[in-house]
């Protein structure tokens, strides 16, 4: 049996819209320490984690691990159903093929109950190492957001460059090219709109816009948001749920292939 | 319900390193180790399920090798891009040689080494002294081995794959490119000297007794090659697609035929040696087909889908593919680069040959609502699974759009595939003396009987089944498996036509104005309608296929024949010209509904109660058509003919015909057997409009255009045309044409070549430098035109190098007779035939007035 009680249903509602795009089909994992989730883009190319602690829900029961394969595009359907400040409710049985969302309106004068039917879904699931990233950026989501949504309207790709002053992203595209600095910035008495890095050696990596801007669907789950990057590998993009967990994406890096054209002539 | 997780942790608490975390993201769960010893780590007990677990061990070990090698593939992709072009100049150079040895070497170092991830993750920086080193085209053995390692089915695979040939002609002791040249000018010589023969020689001797040089050296390699050497795949596994993918890269790479078929039959050996059941998908790959021709099984795939899965990804926009892929016409190559360029995450199970195969299978299949989504993420899916280095997205793409173009054709397959089999099946311990003329055999027994069964779902489990010898046997032309048309060659005029049949019999038919039909009827009665190209007519038919068992003789249990289908006019009760016919429904025709009535009009029997008649003179198969069947005037009828040696009388019969409607006459030797798909000699049609001009019309591509002035501002002034060069996939220009159109044709012309418009030539067109239109078109229109006479012209480049070595053959004074909608355009009149025509018309200026003369020569 798995049963966990979310008082501010509206964030399980972001979890799925900032995922549902990505990821058509995933298995949520459902343990004693608390509902997560891993699933890969069909392409190889990205990766979303997600882990919500048994410790944010209210109530929180699960005696045995349980794996609820879903269709993300489906199950948002039903969130969407659900008022931001609802109560929301997921439960399962053990050996069930569905999943049940009751949404509870604040004042508890209107209860639903939404059934969903489990799939049968064949993921793996990668080990994820932690590593000592070269470089992490911590700054506001919103801004972040923003400088994904400019940057796509010039160019496919960002190349984001991280020094010890600032980062920066890069585009190019048919009309021009964009390039936008953000600087260290620590003064801000409020955290969340402090810029931050952390940095071990300078690093510079290229990514496809597209991905990022799906990413940037997670802003409204937290003010600010951190991107680990290290030479060759994916960058990570986390988003921090206050009390709750994370959602974090891995993007992998365009492969730069200049050497190749120098090379060749 | 059991929820599926097939889950693997890596044990990642004891590795540390920063290499070993790359190897984690990067390749998941397939770096070497992680292969070699799966483990069902704390995730997947928890899922509870044996199942599950025992699916992942399976799934492991199957995989375990292609998956392992496109994890190192795609970490190190960008050797494989590096790679690939360095190994074209490699060959080129003709240094291959001491490849092998290096690159066994290098091999043994690589492949037991327990973190082949160690290796692929340093060089991807890339620019260690050893890589530096290597671009230096001499030293080109550790870049191939790069590819070799960076690549999939690889490591051993490559080596004779790629450098079999040339490395091979090196030991015969002159340099392999000057060896590769004489084989080439040998082969081209012995073409001509074929095509020339066909003139004279009925075609069906096999000329097994001329086998080449270049043919004696090939049957001595075969002799040496084993197989199973270059396999990387286990004895039975599904064979990587990148084996195939680097078959077609070598065949790309080449020119020359006879390398082309080496290559070929190395590779179609090491199936047969290891996984003969990936043989037939191979065949079908390799023919760019999913389905014989008559099963009416199409990929139906469009450029705007292949942008949207190439798009999905990579990451990369649709509109920015777009305007690149108009730019360049290569969709493929933008593929590959952006497929070469992107990242990934985790393992990727490798595609298969098989597995490409079904999928294309899957996707001819898919219709209704939503087919263009789920279309697409099957080819999205192709494309994940395409490893780097081999052009794999490359050709995927390019199998989906139906044009392979790597100068393969379908002739090259069936001589590939029956030295092959021959050669694993059949000839051990033989020497290599015999071995040459013993392959030719084997390929011309194999290309008979496909010509007479042209299905590879018969041909291939034929060939794995039994010795080569046995074909015709087994594989045999019998109802429901069309063969293509047999074709008759042009003449300039009655007196070309008696002069070829001199001392022939022969006969002359009608030669009906419109759309040729094969009617097949089966031993359940049941009746097919194909085309010349053996496509299903019978949607198109339903009525001649409802009135067929009527008109049968009732000792005629099945039956082909060769007919013509031709527009009826019930009311007057006599025939109607073709574009009548071309009004009719093209699909889903329903008897009640049909506006255009058809009459047909039967001059052949091929087939007769279990009993093929191809091998049966024409008298023979003549009198079976008069005796399996009763005409009935408006339903059935057969071909008017008349047999006479009479020039006046001939003459006679051919104005008889035009004034009957008919294009012209056919002339048939009486003894000739039908020679499926040939153009042959034993046909020869005469047109009407024979006596004046050219003997023949010519199908010709309209490929560019010239904005019109004056009075035809506004559309296009003139058109540039352009003939099909089959052998080389290119379009060659041959006129310019300007004249006898009207101003309403004009507009009808502008408008729909409008949709065909191109920013760029393709690269396979082939204009003269002074000669270049203001706009170009993609090859789509087919326009049948008259012309005056032919002429060597710089400014064309139809049929090149086979008349002038430089120079070019146009026409002049084209007119437009028709838009040839039932043409594709590699179906446009080949160089050979306007080379064939441009001699003879030397030919008969020279000789005019003279009755007797051999235009063979």
């Amino acid at each position: 049996m798995f049963e966990a009680r979310l008082t501010q249903g509206g964030l399980l509602k972001k979890v799925l819209e900032a995922i549902k795009d990505l990821v058509s089909d995933a298995n949520f994992d459902c343990s004693p320490t608390g509902f997560s989730l891993q699933a890969m883009d069909s392409s190889h190319v990205s990766l979303v984690a997600m882990q919500l602690r048994s410790d944010g829900f209210e109530h929180y029961r699960c005696d045995r691990n349980l794996n609820m394969g879903l269709n993300l595009g489906n199950m948002a359907k039903m969130l969407k159903c659900a008022n931001n400040d609802d109560i929301i409710t997921m439960k399962a049985e053990d050996a069930g093929d569905t999943v049940t969302f009751m949404f509870e309106s604040p004042s508890q004068d209107r209860i639903s109950d939404f059934e969903l039917k489990l799939m049968d879904i064949d993921s793996e699931q990668l080990g994820i190492p932690d590593t000592d990233y070269a470089a992490t950026v911590k700054m506001p989501s919103a801004e972040f957001a923003r400088i994904c949504k400019d940057l796509a309207s010039i160019g496919e790709t960002v190349a984001i460059s991280v020094t010890k002053d600032g980062v920066k992203f890069s585009t190019s595209g048919d009309i021009g090219s964009a390039n936008i600095t953000v600087r260290q910035n620590t003064a801000v008495d409020k955290p969340d709109e402090q810029t931050v890095i952390d940095l071990n050696e300078p690093v510079m990596l290229t990514f496809a816009l597209r991905y990022l801007n799906s990413f940037a669907k997670a802003t409204p789950l937290s003010p600010c948001v951190i991107m680990s990057m290290s030479k060759e590998l994916p960058v990570v993009v986390e988003y921090r749920i206050a009390d709750m967990g994370h959602i974090s994406f891995y993007l992998a890096p365009k492969i730069d292939d200049e050497e190749m054209e120098d090379g060749n002539e | 319900m059991a929820p599926k997780r097939s889950s693997t942790a890596l044990n990642s608490a004891s590795g540390g390193g920063k290499q070993q975390n790359i190897a984690k993201f990067f390749g998941g769960k397939t770096n070497a180790d992680s292969v070699n010893t799966p483990k069902i780590g704390a995730q997947a007990s928890t899922s509870g399920s044996t199942g599950v677990q025992k699916k992942t061990a399976v799934a492991s070990l199957q995989t375990s090798r292609p998956v392992a090698e496109v994890a190192s593939a795609t970490f190190s992709g960008r050797e494989a891009v590096h790679a690939q072009p360095q190994l074209k100049r490699l060959r080129k150079a003709g240094t291959v040689t001491q490849t092998a040895a290096t690159d066994a070497e290098d091999l043994a170092d690589r492949s037991p080494s327990p973190s082949p991830r160690q290796e692929n993750t340093t060089p991807a920086k890339s620019k260690s002294p050893a890589k530096r080193k290597s671009r230096t085209p001499a030293a080109g053995s550790p870049e191939e081995t790069k590819a070799t390692s960076a690549h999939p089915p690889s490591p051993a695979g490559r080596r004779p794959q790629m450098a079999t040939s040339p490395a091979a002609t090196d030991l015969t002791g002159s340099s392999a490119d000057d060896e590769g040249q004489a084989d080439r000018d040998d082969e081209a010589a012995s073409n001509k000297r074929r095509k020339k023969a066909v003139l004279k020689a009925p075609a069906s001797t096999a000329k097994v007794a001329g086998v080449g040089k270049s043919a004696l050296a090939a049957a001595e390699l075969h002799a040496k090659y084993e197989a199973g050497q270059a396999a990387t795949w286990e004895a039975g596994a599904p064979v990587p697609f990148a084996f195939l993918a680097q078959t077609f890269t070598a065949i790309d790479a080449t020119t020359k035929r006879t390398e082309i078929t080496n290559i070929l039959t190395d590779a179609l050996r090491t199936i047969i040696a290891t996984t003969p059941d990936d043989l037939l998908p191979t065949a079908y790959l390799l023919n760019n087909r999913v389905a014989p021709a008559h099963a009416g099984v199409e990929l139906g795939i469009g450029d705007a889908i292949l942008i949207k899965a190439i798009s999905s990804v990579t990451g990369r926009n649709e509109k920015s593919i777009k305007e690149e892929a108009a730019k360049s016409g290569d969709l493929s190559s933008i593929a590959n680069a952006a497929k070469g360029k992107q990242g990934l995450i985790g393992k990727v199970t490798a595609n298969t040959i098989r597995s490409v195969f079904k999928t294309f299978r899957d996707i001819a299949k898919i219709e209704g609502n939503k087919s263009q989504d789920h279309k697409k993420a099957l080819i999205s899916k192709l494309l994940t699974a395409s490893g780097k280095g081999s052009n794999e997205a490359g050709y995927i793409i390019r199998l989906l759009q139906g044009k392979l173009r790597i100068g393969l054709q379908e002739q090259g397959l069936l001589v590939g595939l029956a030295q092959a089999a021959f050669l694993e099946r059949e000839s051990a311990g033989r020497d290599t003396s015999s071995l040459a003329p013993r392959l030719e055999a084997a390929a011309q027994t194999v290309k008979q009987v496909f010509s007479e069964c042209p299905s590879l779902d018969e041909l291939v489990p034929a060939l794995l089944g039994g010795p080569i010898k046995d074909l015709p046997k087994s594989v045999r032309f019998k109802p429901g498996v069309p063969i293509k048309a047999m074709l008759a060659k042009p003449t300039n005029g009655v007196t070309e036509v008696l002069d070829k049949f001199q001392d022939t019999q022969f006969t002359v038919e009608y030669k009906y104005d419109g759309e040729r039909a094969q009617v097949h009827v089966d031993e359940r009665g049941h009746v097919t309608i194909y085309s010349r190209n053996s496509e299903d007519m019978t949607g198109k038919y339903p009525d001649l296929a409802q009135r067929m068992p009527d008109l049968l003789a009732p000792d005629v249990k099945s039956l082909v024949v060769d007919c013509e289908a031709v527009a009826w006019d019930p009311k007057e009760g006599k025939i109607r010209p073709f574009q009548v016919l071309s009004t009719r429904k093209r699909k889903d025709v329903t008897v009640g509904s049909i506006q255009v009535q058809v009459v047909l009009f039967a001059f052949d029997c091929l087939f007769l109660n279990g009993e093929s008649l191809l091998s049966k003179p024409l008298t023979e198969r003549r009198e079976a058509l008069v005796g399996s069947m009763t005409a009935k005037p408006g339903q059935m009828e057969f071909a008017t003919f008349k047999t006479s040696h009479d020039v006046e009388e001939l003459g006679n019969f051919l104005n008889e015909s035009v004034a009957a409607g008919m294009e012209g006459l056919i002339v048939k030797s009486l003894d000739s057997t039908y020679e499926p798909s040939k153009r042959s000699v034993n046909w020869l049609k005469l047109k009407k409009d024979y006596l004046e001009g050219v003997g023949d019309t010519f199908d010709v591509v309209v490929i560019g255009a010239w904005h019109g002035r004056g009075k035809r501002t506004g559309v296009y002034g003139s058109y540039l045309l352009a003939i099909y060069d089959d052998e080389n996939e290119q379009f060659q220009t041959i006129s310019k044409i300007g004249t006898g159109f009207s101003e309403e044709l004009l507009k009808t012309l502008h408008g729909q070549l409008n949709e065909h418009v191109i920013d760029a030539p393709r690269t396979y067109y082939r204009w003269g430098e002074s000669l270049v239109p203001e706009v170009w078109f993609d090859a789509q229109v087919v326009w049948e035109v008259k012309a005056a006479d032919l002429s060597i012209s710089p400014l064309h480049k139809a049929a090149a190098g086979l008349v002038d070595p430089t120079k070019g053959i146009s026409i002049r004074f084209p007119r437009l007779v028709k838009t040839r909608e039932d043409k594709s355009p590699d179906q446009a009149t080949s160089p050979e035939q306007v080379a064939e025509m441009y001699n003879k018309q030397v030919l008969l200026s020279k000789t005019k007035g003279k009755a007797a003369d051999d235009d063979d020569d």
